[in-house]
């Protein structure tokens, strides 16, 4: 239901209210040419509007650029809502979600390669395997019934089949030829991760996790899910849960938050467990038996309002903020200290850090 | 509350039958029910966009606005959604009045402008500037008028009228009158059907998902029951279908179905000095929303509004009116995302206006809205018309006005806040009208000041809420400019608006999005004989589409040209309109691009 709220009224803005949008098309820059060795920020733009980009810095925080895939592709439009960036071989292939379609680019010059426009719908996040891209789609919001997981041909970009799977799949990574998607919900409220054998393309497994899966990584084969827990207003809300699950046992143990908090943003680096929760960032021994009862820092001085994006990459923490969500987005990163070392001012809402 | 309105109906009924022993005075042939628009409108510039206006223009009430008045649009594409923008203002803050009621919608708080079919209405005007001490919530930036004037004359007249255009657009309309001193009977049915499979200029890409079709349907029906009573009765249907365009790089498969439908009954009653009108008004929208076209999944949203009101005019001398006005209103919505919810409201409002020598006359009015929703300000308003000579006016006028919450900022589930105020704005401008010749030239500077606008926001857990947050200041100047010449057989009718207009989130300083600086509206028409040309045209200055004014939408002008000719024997016309004669491409919205050119035929038939 979270999710149907707030897409609900975000077609209802597209409808009735006018958001905003990315002009910039008509100048031309040149682009700064390769685009590794740093990071592709995804910026969603506004739903209903084709103001999604993609910005770039590099890894020495010395080269930035705003709008990279249309300086790049001056006749290309890369379109509405901005979800998800995975990277397979040479190439990058950008979901957007409210375009239905996944722009394919070569990940090192951003160079446009082809559009995969048939076959998505509503798509969200990207994960390969056994030479096949994996994403998984909402079908039409309003319809619990009809979501799937798409399995793309790398060859020729089409949809070679569907796997139908429960309501919501967002999020999907992968390990060891199987793929793992949670089902945050959709329009509602989901609380499982589906298990699909890259092999057989077929579900092998549903794990149970906690309400609203909202993010998930696996490290030594430990499968680490953040739920979110159900929000206020849902009338039944239910606390924030951290499920570590044992791929090789099959056996879960699990963290639980206060009941008025719902962390978000699960990332995993050197060892650690990194999350947000409102403005604040958390971090944590991946095997600690508790919760941090105190944030590592808080974004709140930079006046984040709510962490939109999140990555904790080359020990820096990166945070996307969306301001008001109709201005330019921002980027700030700190060290893991939570010292803020860098500001960048990008796109639209920024919804992703790609580290390429 | 009840009480309160009793005592006042019963006051107003001694009034009248107080009033009713003066001798009767001479009835108008010509009757309109929104009568505050002419008697309490001196100190604001109108527009009156009269029959022969309409004809010339195209049939949605987007069209005919964004080509002659200093309004703003925001069109998501041809046909689509379409919001005003009315001196710097948001899209709730301009009131659209049909034949004295607001119809702006209780779900969202504004109209869709092409939702309304012009061929359905006698007359549209344009007042600027606020008018919610009459009209009520909304009327901030300024109001647009729907009107139906009721002619008793003996008549007998039905019209047929046919056009076809590019896109496979069709549009039809019959009208027909009847009437005598003591009846009449008027009824109009329009259908339009469109493909609206245009082209994107300079994308290689068509309007995939833009088809449209929409059936209006207005009557009205005026009896004399006395030469002092009338009753009368009013009605507008609105059914629509559209496929919702996408966008350049995003295709869309939705599809919206609305209806609404308004009546209207009033009983109007003239006795001496006294002028007494009771209406009542039952007003329905409904939406349907289809993320998929082919599926049967759908989101909407209803409301049922239900509006009572006495209206008492009386003349105290010819010199000194006043004008009361009682109105309840029961407002009741419900939707998938909105819970069944009803308020009520009452509202008492007391107009005067004094006639202090020939060349000078002053109105005030006063309002208070009492309800159990939301705490209602006090709203006022002053308005004064000075004439030192016959070449020229000089108006004056502040007020108060407001926009109370929609049912979906109060109630959509989990983000809707009871906690709301409604918008309100202070505003004051100053007029001048000179007229020279045939010429007449209006200026008007104006300022305004909004504070506790609704606006949504992410709260702290992520989920979008209305709060009261922004404060916003508006200043600029609206120029209108008006030729009518005769020569012989020839007639020439030349027309102009220009807007400057500035507003601001205090805060930042910035322009408000879809907001243009500039915007110019010119037309020409030419008649001789039988054959009549016009010409219109449009400046749009650039709007910011991002609140941080990074992102913009470049400034556009498009141009059209229609001509026609009348044959007498047969009461036909034939006329022909080409639009955006320069295949201009341009987007009001962004990422939502409008046609390039396009023809239409028209073929009128009268009998």
């Amino acid at each position: 239901m979270y999710c149907k709220k707030v897409f609900l009224f975000a077609s209802a803005i597209s409808l009735f209210f006018i958001s905003c949008s990315n002009d910039d098309s008509s100048t031309t820059e040149a682009p700064i040419g390769a685009y590794e060795n740093g990071v592709l920020i995804l910026n969603q733009g506004n739903f209903g509007t084709d103001n999604s980009s993609v910005s770039f810095l590099s890894n020495n925080f010395s080269v930035f650029e705003n709008n990279s895939f249309g300086i790049v592709n001056p006749t290309e439009v890369l379109g509405d809502t901005g979800q998800d960036i995975g990277f397979y071989n040479d190439l990058a292939f950008i979901v957007l979600n409210n375009s239905q379609k996944i722009e394919v680019v070569n990940r090192k010059t951003l160079a446009h390669v082809t559009s995969i426009e048939t076959g998505l719908s509503n798509p969200r996040y990207i994960a390969f395997s056994q030479g096949k891209g994996y994403i998984t789609n909402w079908g039409d919001g309003g319809n619990p019934n009809d979501d799937y997981v798409a399995v793309i041909n790398l060859q020729n970009y089409t949809v070679l089949r569907t796997i139908p799977v429960n309501e919501g799949p967002e999020r999907i990574i992968v390990n060891n030829n199987k793929l793992y998607v949670a089902h945050q919900g959709g329009y509602n409220f989901g609380n499982t991760v589906t298990v699909i054998d890259a092999n057989s393309n077929t579900v092998s497994e549903s794990i149970n996790v906690g309400d609203v899966p909202n993010s998930l990584k696996i490290q030594n084969d430990i499968l680490y899910v953040l739920c979110g827990g159900k929000p206020s207003w849902s009338g039944t809300e239910t606390a924030g849960i951290l499920v570590k699950h044992d791929l090789t046992s099959n056996t879960s143990t699990s963290l639980d938050f206060a009941t008025s908090s719902h962390p978000s943003n699960l990332y995993l680096s050197e060892g650690m467990v990194y999350y947000t929760d409102n403005s604040d960032v958390y971090s944590m021994s991946a095997t600690a038996a508790a919760l941090p009862s105190t944030p590592l820092f808080s974004t709140f001085d930079q006046g984040v309002y709510g962490v939109y994006s999140f990555a904790v990459e080359n020990g820096r923490i990166f945070v996307g903020d969306a301001v008001d969500y109709s201005s330019n987005g921002k980027v700030y990163i700190y060290s893991t200290n939570g010292i803020l070392e860098y500001e960048f001012t990008v796109g639209v809402i920024p919804a992703g850090f790609y580290f390429n | 509350m009840f009480r309160n309105i009793s005592v006042l109906i019963a006051f107003f009924i001694c009034s009248i039958s107080l009033g009713q022993n003066d001798s009767l005075i001479k009835l108008k042939q010509i009757t309109v029910t929104d009568s505050q628009l002419k008697n309490f409108s001196i100190a604001q510039s109108t527009i009156v966009l009269s029959d022969s206006v309409l004809t010339k223009n195209q049939t949605s009430l987007t069209d005919l606005l964004r080509y002659n008045s200093p309004i703003y649009f925001k069109e998501n594409g041809k046909g689509m959604v379409s919001s005003p923008s009315f001196r710097g203002t948001t899209a709730q803050q301009t009131a659209v009045i049909w034949n004295g009621i607001n119809i702006n919608s209780q779900l969202n708080g504004q109209t869709d402008f092409n939702t309304i079919d012009t061929r359905n209405f006698g007359s549209i005007s344009v007042r600027s500037g606020g008018g919610s001490v009459i009209y009520g919530s909304g009327a901030i930036g300024g109001t647009v008028h729907l009107q139906n004037e009721m002619r008793f004359t003996d008549l007998f007249s039905n019209k047929i009228s046919v056009d076809y255009g590019s896109f496979s657009t069709l549009g039809i309309n019959y009208n027909i009158i009847a009437s005598n001193d003591n009846v009449i009977a008027q009824a109009n049915v329009s259908h339009i059907t469109s493909e609206n499979d245009y082209e994107y200029i300079g994308y290689n890409k068509k309007n995939s998902n833009g088809e449209y079709k929409n059936t209006s349907f207005s009557t009205q029906f005026g009896y004399k029951v006395s030469n002092t009573t009338f009753l009368k009765f009013y009605s507008f249907v609105f059914d629509g279908d559209r496929h919702f365009s996408g966008t350049i790089a995003s295709p869309s498969k939705s599809k919206y179905l609305n209806l609404d439908t308004r009546n209207l009954v009033e009983v109007i009653n003239y006795s001496g000095r006294f002028t007494s009108k009771v209406k009542l008004a039952l007003l329905n929208e409904e939406y349907k929303y289809f993320e998929n076209k082919e599926s049967d999944n759908y989101s909407f949203g209803k409301s049922k509004s239900l509006i009572a009101k006495y209206d008492l005019f009386y003349s105290i001398s010819s010199k000194l009116k006043l004008n009361s006005i009682v109105d309840f209103s029961r407002n009741s919505g419900f939707g998938s995302s909105i819970d069944k919810n009803r308020r009520e409201i009452s509202s008492f409002t007391l107009l005067l206006k004094q006639q202090v020598y020939s060349n000078l006359q002053y109105e005030i009015g006063l309002r208070k809205e009492l309800t159990t929703n939301y705490e209602s300000p006090f709203l006022y308003s002053f308005g004064s018309l000075f004439s030192p000579f016959k070449w020229y006016d000089l108006k004056f006028s502040a007020s108060k006005n407001f926009r109370v919450p929609t049912f979906n900022d109060l109630y959509w589930q989990g983000s809707g806040n009871l906690d709301l105020r409604p918008e309100h704005s202070l505003q004051g401008e100053f007029g001048q009208v000179f007229r020279y010749a045939n010429i007449e030239l209006t200026t008007t500077i104006y300022f305004s000041k909004i504070k506790d606008m609704l606006r949504w926001v992410p709260n702290s857990s992520g989920v979008w809420q209305p709060i009261n947050t922004d404060k916003v200041e508006i200043y600029g100047v609206e120029t209108l400019l008006n030729w009518k010449k005769k020569i012989r057989k020839s007639e020439i009718n030349a027309a102009t608006t220009y807007a400057y207009t500035v507003s601001e989130n205090e805060l930042t300083q910035k322009q408000l999005i879809y907001v243009p600086y500039h915007k110019f509206t010119g037309s020409l028409a030419y008649g001789y004989k039988n054959i009549s040309a016009n010409f219109q045209t449009m400046f749009n200055g650039q709007v910011f589409t991002s609140s941080d004014n990074v992102n913009s939408l470049k400034e556009y002008m498009v141009s059209n040209i229609g001509i026609a000719y009348h044959f007498i024997k047969t009461n036909t016309s034939l006329g022909f309109q080409a639009l955006n004669i320069e295949n201009k491409p341009y987007q009001n919205v962004a990422s939502r691009p409008m046609p390039g050119r396009s023809f239409k035929i028209n073929l009128t038939f009268n009998f």
